[in-house]
């Protein structure tokens, strides 16, 4: 009876390709007779690999000391009788208790290596991560709020609900969303240390209490199945290179007959009058230089096929244009000036552009921030909304 | 079994949970340790700075200490388990019927404690072949929570074992 329920608290799983064991879920067997079953994987998957034997425990959320001793025990004997082969550990410092727990064992044995998986390694988006990113998303949100308050009840939003906003960045939107909508629980994740302590400072200035702002990796949660009404993650696929593995995990947290929530741009189609041409040409070299660091500032129109691919229903889909005549030129000229300062700057350089392709780069930025101050002037950026209903 | 928020104040800790039941109710089911330590841990935790990271700690604190209370108690009497906050620590009030050998194994299992040495303690217990020592459970509070322990009578033959633990210093 016991060991039933063991059964299906934790999983554990060999990768050959990888050489890698995954262990999973919740490990607090009674005693450590029950974990035969893993440690024989363990053994036989560790006698089947050459160089490094990797164990994963990413997502081992739980794990009492009977089951670490019965681990930690054929670990040790198998690095004995292997002295070719290294162990690699990784943990996440999500969890909290594991890299220190398993790091008792390099001390009992070197050739026993435990790495932290963290934000590291997604060294493409670390721009987007740092300080100076704050003010642009801060006035990003500011001017998509304008439109997505009253979009958000057409894709399923609805008062009381609770809600899980993924990729949250500086939180703004979940504060948004809280005094508008007053879900009865609101999740924001992200895996930006800097952007969650911003979001804690601005909830506690505020005294907006209730959100619980989360440290974690969108692609791997540690957030149970099926939890939350309403899923949104925005302006985040965009910048992934595998947007499909955090849909799914989108999914995967979402309650069946909820809602999954994305926002994503197709930033080649920013525009702007006067000087349509200069504008034009630098958000298509904007799209061109997120896709060398492995970035699809294009992901909007590819939303539907993404949810659709990840088992949605009921999918909607519809775009809106935060523009200079919604009410705050100002804010549009802020935000696209940081744009360039970001991009032009910081993203070029790294990519290593000559000084001719800089200027000419700034200049559709400029344009299109004096098209919006422009007395006559329109300019716009384009937003696609997409939302799914999971199957019940 | 009686699980409820308890509003009431423990001197400058503030009550937050309080859960009791017979002991031998708690004793006949191993999946309660699991399930009442992640109940705590959930419904405590959600205002802590990060509330997932939290609650991980802290359920994996917990259950240790009621993984220790099942397997050494006296077959009856009440078992409670409370939690208490002030300020950035918890502290865990867990009031056990004993018999006059469980009684022993907690006051010396938590003099030890208040020895020095304990990692060392701690970790050659872990690697140590054939069963766990029954105070492994509280050995890892002390030695990876920082747990501070101590033990006094309580009515009728009960001990309470009151660990108090800060885990929020352990977050980057
Ligand atoms: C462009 S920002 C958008 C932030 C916010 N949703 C908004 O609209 O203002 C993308 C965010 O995704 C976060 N992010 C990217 N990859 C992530 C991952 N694997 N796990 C968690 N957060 C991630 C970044 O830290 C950043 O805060």
């Amino acid at each position: 009876m016991i060991a039933d329920t063991l059964v299906q608290t934790y999983k554990v799983s060999f990768d050959e390709n990888n050489q890698e064991l995954a262990l999973s879920g919740s490990m607090r067997p009674e005693h450590g007779a029950e974990m035969e079953a893993c440690i024989q994987l363990l053994e036989r998957s560790i006698a089947s690999i050459r160089g490094t034997f990797y164990i994963n425990v990413k997502r081992l959320v739980r794990l009492n000391n009977v089951a670490f001793h019965a681990l930690a025990g054929a670990l040790l004997k198998a690095a004995d009788e292997r002295p070719d082969v290294r162990i690699s550990i990784v943990t996440s410092s999500v969890i909290g208790w594991s890299t220190k727990k398993f790091g008792t064992l390099s001390a009992k044995n070197p050739r026993i290596a435990v790495e932290e998986y963290d934000s590291e390694f997604y060294p493409g988006q670390s721009f987007l991560e740092e300080g100076g990113f704050v003010p642009v998303l801060r006035t990003q949100t500011k001017l998509t709020w304008k439109h997505e308050r009253s979009i958000l009840p057409r894709h399923g939003l609805t008062p009381g609900a609770t809600m899980a906003d993924i990729c949250c960045g500086i939180g703004d939107f979940a504060v948004l969303v809280a005094k508008e909508f007053a879900p009865s629980r609101i999740v924001a994740l992200d895996h930006s240390k800097s952007s969650l302590a911003y979001a804690r400072q601005v909830a506690s200035e505020f005294d907006i209490g209730g959100i619980e702002y989360i440290y974690g990796d969108a692609a791997e949660m540690l957030l149970e199945d099926g939890q939350f009404d309403f899923v949104s993650c925005r302006h985040a696929l965009q910048i992934f290179n595998k947007p499909e593995m955090i849909v799914d995990e989108l999914v995967r947290i979402c309650k069946p007959g909820g809602r999954v929530y994305v926002t994503n741009e197709k930033i080649s189609q920013c525009l702007g009058e006067p000087r349509g041409p200069s504008i034009q040409w630098t958000y298509e070299q904007l799209s061109k230089l997120f896709a060398d660091f492995d970035m699809d500032l294009e992901f909007g129109p590819k939303s539907y096929q993404a949810l659709q691919k990840a088992g949605l229903e009921d999918i909607r889909i519809e775009s809106f244009m935060v523009t200079n005549r919604d009410g705050d030129a100002q804010a549009f000229a802020d935000m696209v000036m940081a744009w360039e300062e970001m991009f032009a700057g910081g993203m070029c350089e790294k990519r290593g552009d000559d000084a001719a392709f800089v200027e000419k780069f700034r200049r559709g930025f400029e344009d299109h921030i004096a098209a919006a101050l422009h007395p006559g002037g329109y300019a716009g950026w384009p937003v696609w909304v997409a939302s799914g209903r999971k199957p019940q | 079994m009686n699980l409820g928020a308890a509003p009431k104040d423990a001197g400058e800790h503030a009550e937050l949970l309080e859960f009791d039941m017979d002991m031998d109710g708690f004793a006949s089911n191993w999946a309660y340790c699991d399930r009442l330590s992640t109940y705590f841990a959930r419904m405590i935790s959600h205002n802590r700075s990060d509330s997932l990271l939290y609650s991980n700690l802290f359920s994996s604190a917990l259950n240790e200490l009621l993984e220790t209370v099942y397997r050494l108690h006296a077959p009856s009497g009440r078992f409670v388990c409370s939690v208490a906050r002030r300020g950035a620590s918890e502290r865990i009030t867990l009031t056990v019927p004993v018999d006059a050998q469980t009684a022993d194994f907690y006051r010396s299992a938590v003099s030890v404690l208040n020895d020095g040495d304990l990692a060392s303690r701690y970790h050659t217990a872990l690697f140590t072949d054939g069963p766990l020592q029954p105070n492994i459970g509280l050995l890892e509070l002390a030695v990876d929570y920082a747990a501070r322990f101590s033990i006094e009578p309580a009515d009728g033959n009960a001990i309470r074992l009151i660990a108090d633990l800060k885990l929020e210093e352990t977050e980057a």
